[in-house]
């Protein structure tokens, strides 16, 4: 698979025409234009399903890749939609449902090498999946049994963010670190368009230009933040931001899994030869609610939404497959077993987990514990195993009751 | 066989506690597939649509649409494993009967069509309390959890508590507080300072009965603590004051017991009975018709007495003050508490005193004497037992130190302590109270100036250390503040003239005015 | 005079507010459409305009730094932080600038900002959701801090806290907004920052304020139960702290129990310790006693009952009290 070729070199400072955006950005953007996708946004793949070309950004993959692409996105659609019954059902305390940026998540997932690191926020179940995290660990934090499941370094995938923005800074660091090392890696980070509008994620943009870090800033601009539309952000595209930063930005369509594998792969590799940071604005759209205890009807019109489902980014990858013969019906039909059979293990396992032992709130405070807390989770035991009715209480009973024998 | 699940309503929000019932989806009798949606609920938050937790059968339905559910509340119940008895022929071929109380198919009947509600039906036990599936391990939702909760959701909500407490496991003796031994930090054992750890009297006892103390004019160090967990009760306290009002000890009037020569196993070894140990003064004692108590005279008090009679009333006595600006001393005290040689050792303005007067006796050698009248002598001593006076749980004793004059300071201050130690724990024997040739009387600790103290019988002179104050004092030209402390000194005037007097009194003051440079030039 | 939330009291006392005062602001993330993510800004926007109900950009420091400058132009902001974890990025602004600018200016420019934070845990929520970060404000000088309990304060204390002079941090004990009581808005309420006894007793004095007013009333009840008599104290106000009716009452009682969700390392609890301590040391039968959250990150919420104080923790320490 090769990415088009026409990554001219950036110059230090100045323009930054050429290059990744292939033509000189508009001068200005009305507020209409920021939430409207315009001529700006690079398509591989429209909504009806029609494969089409972009001069900058080919795409040479086989029909076992497209195949493959296509069962991610099912699998992935298939987890979100298991864990917001989930927690409709009491098994998770909260969920953030990825639904409608499926695409942007595996597109750019499946761009990542397993040397590149992914800094997510806490709506990315779908790099997780790309990334090879069983979906079972981000399950945790949701039902509240830990704060994170997965040891960031198995995966080179980091721990879900749930302040926003501050792991555009770390992702800023991390690359450096690279840069330091001399490796090939690079680094992605998730953050939403509600994000750019912290202070930390704005820093993060002047470390990274200035430090010429290789890193991708990933924006999935799904329209809102909770319940501010993206006006209450942003009075230019967000794309555009980058160019007063100094580094290039590209707006992709969020929805054509293959645009922005494309785009994310040459982003990559603009940052592993050493050209620096790279913004994709993957453009895209928020189906369900901010999280599972939200109400978008409170806020936003249904025919938004019945607009945004004809841009499905399943949907066109199916009609694409079908259309070209590349997959045929028991093909489809294997997915479908294979995204039930994922589902089922994701709620198995969720129901299944076990609480946590309340001595376990005292773990992993420091890498070198104190006196101090030793102390007190010593207090907290005893105070635990003081009561009549508990586990350990229990215990003494029966080992009574086996020694009166 | 039937499987009756209950479902009860999850919080679906972030803490969330009651939500309205939009609209029933489903109805009893409906098959349901697992995650089909079966209600629509309202919450303060949202509208949300509600989806199966099990595949089955609905068996009976909570709550009406329209009214508003506590979260935790069963919603729905559905039978997981309906069997034979919803639907089909197959039921009619003589199905597994249903539960009691659910409308099941006579034998060979079809059952109606779902749309009948059977709610009513359910019998109340099983709503009330929902069945408590005994696979559920406890931590798990359906699962029991202590303190009569069960595990409903994982978000909880601001879950309704109780005012119930936990029952504990009975536990041998109530909670001890414990003195928290510090942390040892960096290895520095963090608020401990060597000087607690050096052996001295720490007296244990709440801030309110310190101050009771403090008010009453009771020296702690010299009680035995009765209180919980070692400390000095007020109870102790209020004794201690009343012992010393009844003995008459509230003034500078020095007591002291009998010496064992005429009485060797006198009263004073003898353990008094606990009555008189508190001077016997027991508030609820008083005869309400005549407001008095009366105390039998015996043991110390009657030896104590006896011995006061004999003193006064055969030595002629003289008191002679002086007062004395004795900064120095306390600044002499502190230099000495950080000498190595003191580390170990309490170091007090007494200990001062104490070695003041030891010098002063031998510069005047005839003030640590005694008058023999049987002999038609005069004793002079070469050594020096020097008597301290110490209020005790059983009265005034007055041990002394044996040779105390050619003590080193440290072992003079170990001995002071340890004597002091004994002496208020009432374990003074009678060979220390033997013997002794001059007596120190400190009465400070009472906050009192001074006094005519009597005479030590055998013994003649007797020195009354008052209590340190702060007062304007004339030094160096200028009215400053300064630790001023009044001395008596009584002695006997047979033997003891006035010059003699006077100039031992006016040493042992110099020396406690400077006493560095006085130890040096005159020791 | 229904029974109404306390999150429907914030709601009505804001109303008031900005009824009362047309310089009077609300602003912050998803309050105006949305109503707030707990509704208490429902309907204000509808009623007072989106030029007085702004939904800001997502950036707390932007919130507070621009509600700043809203105030020096002579209006008066009510910014709301939407949970007490993101209050950080704007910590700086509430800190270096907020606090100071009354005493930088020698008088001349007070900046009469309130900050809304619903804060406490008890909801069952992932990360940075649960905190209590009253005492990092307490601390700071300039600053003015109040934490309600029930309905009835609320609604009298965010109106006391709006037309103060003064920068107030407003804490609402999110755990408790859907509880219920009566409030007759005609009623005269005690001052802003004053204490209040909501249970008297006179065995051990407990001192709380914000979600733990209920546990600790809670406690009060079982340990009748028991035949302990304890009296239950709402500080209201952390910062100036109103301590004429808990001093009358450790001098009466000789001991007391303070309880907050904070851990207890440097917790309110400490300065109420130290000063009690001082002003009542002859009353003292026991040392005073603190129950708070355990000197780690809040875990997750699976153990937040065992981390924060309840019922029994509360108990516990009365009874330890009631051992020296």
């Amino acid at each position: 698979m090769s990415v088009a070729s026409s990554l001219g070199g950036q110059a230090g400072g100045g323009e930054v025409a050429g290059g990744l955006m292939g033509r000189a950005a508009p001068e200005t953007s009305s507020v209409a234009t920021s939430t409207t996708a315009g001529p700006e946004l690079v398509q591989l793949l429209t909504p009806e399903g029609e494969r089409v070309s972009h001069p900058d950004y080919a795409l040479d993959l086989t029909a076992e890749d497209y195949r493959s692409l296509y069962r991610d996105l099912v699998l992935v659609r298939r987890v979100d939609v298991e864990a917001t019954a989930l927690q409709r059902q009491g098994e998770l305390g909260i969920w953030a449902a990825l639904l409608g940026q499926e695409a942007a998540q595996v597109g750019s997932g499946r761009a990542l090498l397993p040397g590149d690191y992914a800094f997510p926020t806490y709506r990315e179940h779908g790099v997780a999946y790309c990334k090879g995290v069983d979906p079972l660990k981000l399950l945790g934090l949701f039902r509240g049994v830990s704060h994170a499941g997965w040891d960031p370094h198995d995966h080179n995938f980091g721990l879900y963010s749930i302040v926003i923005g501050s792991q555009t800074l770390h992702a800023t660091g991390y690359a450096m670190g690279i840069q330091k090392d001399g490796t090939e890696d690079a680094v992605i980070a998730y953050f939403g368009d509600g994000a750019t509008s912290q202070g930390d994620v704005n820093e993060a943009f002047v470390f990274a230009t200035v430090f010429n870090a290789p890193v991708v800033f990933f924006c999935q601009n799904n329209q809102w933040a909770i319940s501010e539309p993206l006006e209450r952000q942003t009075r230019i595209p967000l794309y555009q931001r980058a160019r007063g930063f100094g580094f290039p930005g590209v707006r992709v369509d969020g929805n054509d899994v293959l645009a922005v594998l494309a785009v994310t792969r040459a982003a990559l590799r603009n940052a592993r030869e050493g050209n620096g940071p790279t913004f994709i604005e993957a453009f895209t759209y928020r189906m369900g609610a901010h999280t599972t205890s939200d109400d978008p009807t409170r806020y936003r019109l249904a025919s938004d939404l019945e607009t945004w489902k004809l841009k499905d980014p399943l949907e066109r990858m199916k009609a694409y497959l079908v259309r070209s013969g590349m997959a045929d019906a028991a093909f489809f039909a294997g997915v479908e077993v294979d995204a039930d059979a994922l589902a089922a293990h994701v709620r198995k396992g969720c129901i299944e987990m076990p609480d946590p032992d309340p001595l376990s709130i005292f773990d992993g405070v420091y890498a070198e514990p104190t006196a101090l807390l030793a102390e007190e989770r010593a207090r907290f035991a005893a105070y635990l195993s003081s009561f009549a009715d508990g586990p350990q209480a229990d215990a003494d009973s029966a080992a009574a009751t086996a020694g009166g024998r | 066989m039937p499987n009756y699940k209950q479902f009860l309503l999850p919080d679906l929000g972030e803490g969330l506690t009651e939500g309205e019932i939009l609209k029933w989806l489903v109805a009893p009798g409906d098959a349901v597939t697992l995650n089909q949606p079966i209600v629509e609920v309202e919450t303060a938050k949202a509208a949300v649509e509600v989806p199966s937790p099990y595949a089955g059968v609905v068996t009976a339905v909570h709550h009406s649409e329209g009214e508003t559910v506590d979260v935790g509340a069963p919603i729905i119940t559905f039978d997981t494993d309906p069997g034979d008895t919803a639907g089909g022929p197959a039921a009619a071929a003589g199905g597994t009967p249903a539960a009691a109380g659910i409308t099941s198919p006579a034998a060979g009947i079809t059952p109606p069509a779902a749309t009948s509600a059977p709610a009513e039906v359910i019998p109340a036990a099983l709503v009330a309390n929902p069945p408590v599936d005994a696979a559920v391990e406890p931590g798990l939702i359906g699962g029991p959890a202590p303190g009569g909760r069960t595990s409903v959701l994982v978000g909880y909500g601001p879950k309704s508590s109780t005012a119930v407490r936990r029952p504990r496991k009975p536990s041998p003796e109530p909670p001890e507080p414990t003195q928290r031994q510090p942390m040892r930090i960096a290895g520095t054992a963090v608020g401990q300072s060597a000087r607690v750890a050096a052996g001295a009297v720490a007296v244990l006892a709440k801030p309110p009965v310190r101050k009771l103390a403090r008010d009453l004019g009771i020296d702690l160090t010299t009680l035995s603590a009765t209180g919980r967990n070692g400390t000095i009760s007020r109870e102790d306290v209020e004794r201690a004051a009343a012992l010393l009002a009844t003995a008459g000890l509230a003034t500078a009037a020095a007591p002291r017991l009998q010496s064992a020569p005429t009485a060797p196993d006198g009263p004073v070894g003898v353990a008094d009975p606990p009555s008189s140990r508190a001077g016997g003064v027991v508030a609820s004692a008083f005869d309400p018709a005549t407001r008095e108590q009366r105390l039998p005279i015996k043991g110390v008090r009657k030896a104590t007495a006896a011995a006061m009679v004999a003193s006064a009333f055969t030595a002629p006595h003289v008191t002679e003050w002086v007062q004395a600006d004795v900064t120095g001393t306390l600044k002499a005290v502190r230099t000495l508490r950080r000498l190595p040689d003191f580390a170990e050792v309490k170091v007090s303005p007494l200990l001062l005193v104490a070695k003041a007067v030891l010098v002063a006796v031998r510069r005047h050698p005839m003030i640590n004497a005694s008058w023999d009248e049987a002999a038609q002598e005069i004793v002079v001593k070469d050594y020096v037992n020097l008597g301290i006076a110490a209020a005790t749980p059983r009265g005034l004793v007055v041990p002394n130190i044996k040779d105390a004059g050619r003590l080193t300071l440290p072992d003079l201050a170990t001995l002071l302590a340890e004597l002091t130690a004994t002496a208020k724990s009432g374990r003074t024997q009678p060979a220390d109270m033997r013997g002794g040739t001059i007596t120190i009387t400190n009465v400070g600790v009472f906050g009192v100036d001074t006094g005519t103290p009597i005479l030590n019988p055998g013994e003649s002179a007797i020195l009354a250390f008052g209590a340190i104050r702060k007062l304007p004092w004339v030094y160096k030209g200028k009215v400053r503040p300064r630790m001023v402390t009044n001395l008596g000194v009584s002695f006997d005037h047979r033997l003891v003239d006035g010059q003699l007097g006077s100039q031992f009194l006016a040493d042992v003051a110099r020396i406690l005015v400077d006493p560095m440079r006085t130890l040096v030039a005159w020791t | 005079m229904a029974p109404t939330t306390l999150a429907k009291a914030v709601n009505m006392g804001l109303r008031k507010a900005m009824e009362s005062d047309p310089k009077v602001l609300v602003m912050g993330e998803d309050v105006g459409k949305l109503g707030g993510v707990f509704r208490v800004t429902d309907g204000l926007q509808k009623d007072f305009g989106e030029a007085r109900v702004i939904d800001t950009p997502l950036a707390e420091s932007g919130i507070v730094g621009t509600a700043i400058g809203l105030a020096l132009r002579g209006y008066r902001p009510v910014c709301e932080i939407q949970f007490d974890g993101f209050v950080y990025p704007a910590y700086d602004q509430i800190v270096s600038q907020l606090a100071k600018m009354h005493y930088r200016s020698q008088g001349t420019t007070p900046l009469p900002v309130t900050i809304r934070i619903p804060f406490g845990g008890g909801i069952g929520a992932v990360e940075h959701h649960s905190e209590s970060p009253e005492a990092y404000f307490a601390h700071t000088a300039g600053l003015k801090v109040v934490a309600c309990s029930n309905p009835v304060d609320a609604y009298f204390m965010i109106r006391q806290a709006v037309v103060a002079d003064d920068p107030v941090i407003f804490f609402e004990p999110k755990r408790r907004y859907w509880e219920k009581a009566e409030l007759d808005e005609s009623a005269t309420p005690p001052p802003l920052h004053s204490a209040t006894v909501v249970r008297p007793g006179d065995d051990l004095t407990v001192l709380a304020y914000g979600p733990m007013v209920r546990t600790a009333l809670e406690a009060a009840a079982a340990a009748a139960d028991e035949g302990r008599s304890l009296e239950v104290i709402d500080l209201r106000t952390l910062s100036p702290l109103d301590l004429v009716p808990v001093l009358e009452s450790v001098r009466r009682t000789g001991r007391c129990v303070v309880v907050h969700e904070a851990p207890v390392f440097l917790g309110m609890g400490s300065e109420l310790a130290a000063r009690i301590t001082e002003a009542c040391f002859y009353s003292l039968e026991a040392p005073v006693l603190r129950v708070g959250g355990f000197d780690t990150p809040y875990p997750p919420s699976r153990l937040e009952e065992a981390y924060l104080p309840d019922l029994d923790r509360v108990l516990d320490a009365v009874d330890h009290a009631f051992a020296f």
